[in-house]
């Protein structure tokens, strides 16, 4: 197991350094930020202040010796546009989205286990076929849309819930159902067919001629064998939220960093753009370890 | 099920959220305005950029002087008193005394001449300064409250160009502050990065103090989102909200948002070489079928590059009527004659350049197909379209440069050397004749000022074909029934506290 996180940290090491290399060079071929950042008429003399102000007119093999020099010293630079540091800039945002995800995927994963499990005992029945309908919607129904409905409905008509914006747990509400659908979707589907299999097993059918009650069967012998492609999709589900849930944030006024890292892409602030890839894929790493010690929790096959 | 869990997951959020303050809702005597993107910077000297003006704005930082939007009065007192010419060159400004910066500091001379060194300095890319570029500027302190500014060239509006200077204390750094001290009746007092940012107002402010007392900025990008935030109350003033949010005649209005959409004609590529062709590509437009339509009621056809509330606007120039007929015509005129009018162009556009940017661009270029021009779209996104809009011109394939203008600066001259002068870097001009009445409209004053514009936006119009000129373009705004605010042509960049009242 050590030696399989070790394996772990040393190629999502490698990967890393790539994705700096790669986001280096390609977010630079994109444009110049000075035309961005500075208005339309503004003339030569703005702009070239502008790039010489920020390092923009040495050659890109020097600014990228610059850059990762400055890496090293845990110094992500300045972001263009805000003229402060970028990690703080991304990470502000990310603790933002570090609640939204975690918040999310434990209502999801609850309620997506709880509801699969019992959709697979009883299959065929009402609640299973309810339980399937309701989650095919909520997977493909565009958020965008969702979100507008549910402030229309519930806070212009019914008035229960705030529009937007951040400020007391009821902000959270709309942001954290839309979050929601999607993944529990998806993650019920799995819980269900992953049960469907688990159950048809002869250890069930051993339990159950032992008289184990449906309580116990479901949720300690099955759901424990059945968990291991459910753990897979919760991580994969779980890595799109912490990248950043930008349709939500746009909406919601929520100040996460999918959508800084949209703002920062589109206005080429370059150093911003690195430090939030950076943040997340590192919180991507951590939480594929998780993953992997949750795999050895569950199968000790994989322990050893 | 579901419904339970998400109650647990209420009980559950409600442990895991970290307490957070400054709840959205308005106050009593506070108001909450809701921008359409956060602020990335609040420097005064960024005061020209749309919501950091609407925040920074004579709310923080005051000008020397100030335009009058509401009325016709022209440029206002606001921290000088009176100005008057010493010479040709040299404006003389009188401040006016006993003023106090937020940070107890008093207002003199020599903050204005800091603050204009500020905006020149190499330390920060000040936005302000490009209003400054191409003249010598020099700034004398005659006594604390007495303050002289030379200029080469002469400045004949150097009182307009001053309203543009924010006012910052001389002990301000050369780079940006996040702390912007100002002379303005409302300080900073509260900064919630990517939340919200709060005003407070100031006991000590020099003028009569305004009714609001907090202002609470927050900010969504989402237009519908804006305007529900004051239809359900969290807002009170949402300044831009989209046409169609635009329903509700009880809180909603139109305002003349200062921008002039307008196709850039490179009169040095064929076949925009001759007039006929111009001409032609303007009786093509059909302007009035855009009106209510694609674009909102309430646009107008435009007849010059700056806005009808602009100095100098000539009132005899009337936008083309739709002529197809006539159109082709002047085509087969110019074909007659060798011009290549069959050549093929680009009809370059900005994608969300305004709201329905793209379908206006494809369906000029229908019309102009209509017409007998070979004319093919290409949308495009801001950096590249920068690209095609400022000298050098793109090389290829001849094209139409689709642009939006923005003067809510009172005066032609902000646009007009930019836009038309040989030298100007977004230019398709090159008209000695053209040249010289620009020139000699910057230099003049008074009536001899507003006659040489006339004549200019005459020349530009009716004699020359100049460009194609669309609309002179709305904005909405949304103002919630607890508040008195009447969004004007400044509203675009500014908003100023003190113009709102409680209902």
């Amino acid at each position: 197991m050590k030696n399989r996180i070790g394996q772990r940290a040393i190629s999502s090491l490698i990967s890393l350094f790539g994705l700096v290399i790669l986001v280096f060079f390609l977010s630079r071929l994109t444009g110049d930020p000075s035309a961005l950042f500075l208005p339309v008429d503004a003339s030569e003399s703005m702009r070239e202040n502008f790039r010489e102000l920020h390092g923009l007119n040495d050659p890109l093999l020097v600014q990228f010796g610059h850059y990762v020099g400055d890496l090293l010293r845990g110094d992500f630079g300045d972001s263009l546009r805000r003229a402060r540091p970028a990690l703080d800039v991304v990470l502000e945002a990310f603790v933002w989205t570090l609640q939204l995800a975690a918040i999310t995927m434990t209502l999801v994963t609850i309620a997506a286990i709880v509801v699969g499990s019992i959709a697979a005992f009883k299959v065929g029945s009402l609640f299973d076929r309810a339980a399937s309908l309701l989650s095919l919607i909520g997977a493909s129904a565009p958020d965008f849309w969702i979100a507008i409905v549910a402030i229309v409905v519930f806070s212009l008509q019914l008035g229960w819930l705030p529009t937007s914006g951040t400020g007391t747990v009821w902000h959270w509400v709309l942001p954290i159902t839309i979050l929601f659908l999607r993944p529990f979707g998806l993650i019920l589907q799995v819980v269900r067919g992953s049960m469907l299999t688990a159950l048809g097993s002869a250890y069930v059918k051993t339990a159950r001629a032992k008289g184990v009650k449906n309580n116990r069967l479901i949720f300690v012998h099955t759901l424990r064998n059945a968990m291991l492609p459910v753990i897979t999709v919760i991580g994969d589900q779980a890595a799109a939220l912490l990248n950043g849930a930008v349709i939500v944030e746009t909406i919601f006024g929520f100040p996460g960093v999918g959508k800084l890292m949209i703002d920062a892409i589109l206005q080429r602030d370059f150093n911003v753009i690195l430090a939030a890839i950076m943040v997340t894929a590192l919180a991507i790493f951590i939480m594929n370890l998780l993953i992997d010690l949750a795999y050895a929790i569950l199968d000790p096959r994989i322990r050893t | 099920m579901k419904t339970t869990n998400l109650t647990a997951g209420l009980v559950l959020a409600a442990a895991m959220v970290p307490a957070l303050s400054g709840a959205a809702f308005a106050q009593d005597k506070g108001v909450t305005i809701v921008l359409s993107e956060e602020l990335d910077l609040v420097d005064p000297c960024m005061a020209t950029r749309s919501n950091i003006g609407r925040v920074v704005l004579q709310n923080i930082s005051e000008t020397l002087t100030e335009l009058d939007v509401r009325g016709d009065k022209g440029v206002m007192p606001r921290l000088a008193e009176s100005w008057d010419m010493v010479d040709d060159n040299t404006w003389r400004f009188n401040l006016r005394q006993g003023v106090k910066f937020s940070d107890g500091t008093a207002f003199d001379a020599a903050d204005v001449i800091h603050s204009f060194e500020r905006t020149q300095s190499d330390a920060n890319t000040c936005e302000i300064s490009r209003y400054y570029e191409g003249i010598d500027l020099t700034f004398t302190a005659v006594d604390d409250n007495t303050l002289d500014i030379k200029s080469v060239p002469a400045q004949p509006i150097m009182p307009l160009l001053i309203s543009l200077l924010t006012i910052v204390p001389s002990e301000t750094a050369m780079e940006f502050t996040r702390d912007p001290i100002g002379t303005g009746p409302y300080t900073l007092a509260e900064w919630n990065v990517g939340q919200n940012i709060t005003l407070e107002r100031r006991d000590d402010y020099w003028g009569e103090a305004p009714a609001v007392e907090t202002a609470t900025y927050v900010f969504r990008s989402e237009p519908a989102v804006r305007a529900a935030m004051v239809a359900a109350g969290e807002a009170d003033i949402a300044p831009s909200i989209s046409a169609i949010e635009a329903s509700n005649a009880a809180t909603d209005a139109s305002y003349p948002n200062s921008e002039t959409t307008y196709l850039r004609i490179d009169h040095g590529t064929a076949p925009f070489d001759d007039l006929r062709v111009r001409q032609a590509l303007n009786l093509a437009i059909d302007r009035e079928a855009f009106i209510g339509t694609i674009l909102s009621e309430g646009v107008i056809p435009a007849v010059a590059i700056v806005p009808p509330s602009t100095l100098g606007w000539n009132p005899d120039i009337a936008a083309p009527t739709y002529d197809l007929e006539r159109a082709k015509e002047l085509l087969a005129e110019a074909a007659a004659d060798g011009v290549p009018v069959d050549t093929e162009f680009l009809v370059v556009g900005r994608t969300g350049n305004f709201p329905g940017a793209t379908e206006v661009y494809e369906a000029i270029t229908s019309m102009l197909g209509d017409a007998g021009f070979n004319a093919r779209l290409q949308m495009v996104e801001v950096a590249e379209h920068e690209q095609f809009y400022s000298r050098p011109f793109v090389d290829g394939t001849p094209y139409l440069v689709g642009a939006q203008h923005d003067n809510s600066r009172g005066d032609p001259v902000f646009s007009m050397f930019f836009k038309y002068h040989s030298e100007g870097r977004q230019s398709g001009i090159m008209d000695p004749k053209l040249d010289a009445l620009i020139d000699s409209a910057t230099a003049a004053t008074g009536d001899e000022r507003v006659a040489l514009w006339q004549d200019t936006f005459a020349y530009l119009h009716d004699e020359i074909a100049s460009d194609g000129l669309l609309f002179h373009m709305v904005g909405f705004a949304r103002v919630g029934e607890n508040v008195n605010f009447t969004p004007t042509i400044a509203t675009n960049g500014a908003l100023q506290l003190a113009d709102i009242t409680f209902n």
